[in-house]
């Protein structure tokens, strides 16, 4: 949790357009963030500006741009900036980073603080790795968003390498309540399974973030050999060399 | 409460229209591993798949002709994993049926669960 006293602000910039992954830029950036446990961040969009090509981008409806810049700033320690800034270089791209001392006079009041667990470098797998099944249920939530979906975001901004979701149409838990996929009665009751692949480090590495989340659910450990791992890098990732920066 | 033990778990294939005493084998096999206390058993549908009658099996969103492939995950410690093999036995005609040693992590809620 931010103290008062000494901090760094940081802000990014960079361009509506750019994506990451098929996503909004500024929507990964903000993930990683906020998954990381950073104690704050806010996204503001500008109404005009030019970057580093020294092109003009304005919002207008007559040439609808979507090239305008996007300002992410956050507030934290020293020691939390410098964890994850390397990363954030990474997914900031071409766009601009920014850092200043600051001074936190009163930190936000937070309800629950948030542990952030260590993540390792991203690196290439193969050979023995684990897979990590999670089973919860659809309609389990975390912080008003359904848990799966928590989970999924929460694994890809801790570089877990893949994850995919499946709903069951029938089964049970620790609850010996039988969940079944009934789509026409209950549309959002059926028993999940998130079946995850990575290193055994970084599995356990996420853990802890899994503790914080399950409350109630079964998270199964097996040996697997990965046997291929390769991923063709989407044609919206490529940065854009026209990203503009604000101010 | 979070508990962590060393498990097995079974993935059981076979097909949706697969029955057992006039009911769905999966609905079969849940309840018999609810009635022996399994700690968890869930069951997924496929949307294509084959087996060991070598016929493709196809999910359809026509519900009167749907022969899905039907996977069950059942996990628990191996005592309990080897008292459902000899149901398991007798009620998978065809299938198969795999089984891995895994690591559990369990997490429940003792306010709410009966066990």
């Amino acid at each position: 949790m931010l103290q008062p006293g000494k901090a760094v602000k940081v802000t990014i910039y960079l361009s509506d357009g750019a994506t990451h992954h098929g996503v909004p830029l500024y929507s990964s950036i903000l993930d990683f963030l906020f998954y990381r446990g950073v104690a704050g961040a806010t996204v503001t969009k500008g109404i005009a500006g030019f970057g580093a090509d020294h092109h003009m981008h304005t919002a207008n409806l007559v040439d609808i741009s979507d090239r305008l810049p996007i300002k992410i700033e956050f507030i934290e320690s020293r020691e939390k900036v410098d964890a994850i800034l390397g990363k954030l270089e990474e997914l900031a791209g071409s766009g601009l980073i920014e850092m200043q001392e600051t001074t936190v006079a009163k930190p936000a009041q937070v309800s629950k603080p948030k542990a952030s667990p260590p993540a390792a470098a991203h690196l290439k797998i193969e050979g023995k790795a684990q897979m990590m099944r999670i089973f919860v249920n659809e309609e389990d939530r975390w912080k008003a968003k359904p848990l799966y979906e928590a989970l999924v975001e929460a694994m890809r901004a801790n570089d877990i390498a893949g994850v995919t979701v499946y709903r069951g149409i029938l089964g049970y838990g620790a609850h010996r309540r039988v969940h079944k996929d009934q789509p026409l009665l209950h549309p959002h009751h059926a028993s999940v399974m998130l079946s995850a692949v990575d290193t055994a480090e970084k599995l356990r590495a996420f853990l802890p973030l899994v503790d914080q989340m399950v409350q109630e659910g079964l998270v199964v450990f097996s040996d697997v050999d990965i046997i291929k791992y390769a991923y063709r890098a989407l044609e919206t990732d490529k940065p854009t060399d026209k990203l503009p920066v604000a101010e | 409460m979070k508990e962590q033990f060393n498990a097995s778990m079974l993935r059981v294939h076979f097909g949706e229209n697969d029955r057992w005493q006039g009911k769905p084998l999966h609905e079969a096999i849940l309840a018999q591993c609810l009635e022996l206390g399994i700690a968890e058993a869930v069951v997924f549908r496929g949307i294509e798949g084959y087996g060991s009658a070598s016929r493709i099996r196809h999910a359809s969103h026509w519900p009167r002709c749907k022969d899905a492939p039907i996977q069950m995950s059942i996990i628990d410690t191996d005592e309990q994993i080897a008292k459902l093999i000899p149901y398991l036995d007798s009620m998978v005609e065809e299938g198969l049926v795999a089984a891995s040693p895994v690591e559990v992590i369990r997490y429940s809620n003792p306010a709410t669960s009966p066990m």
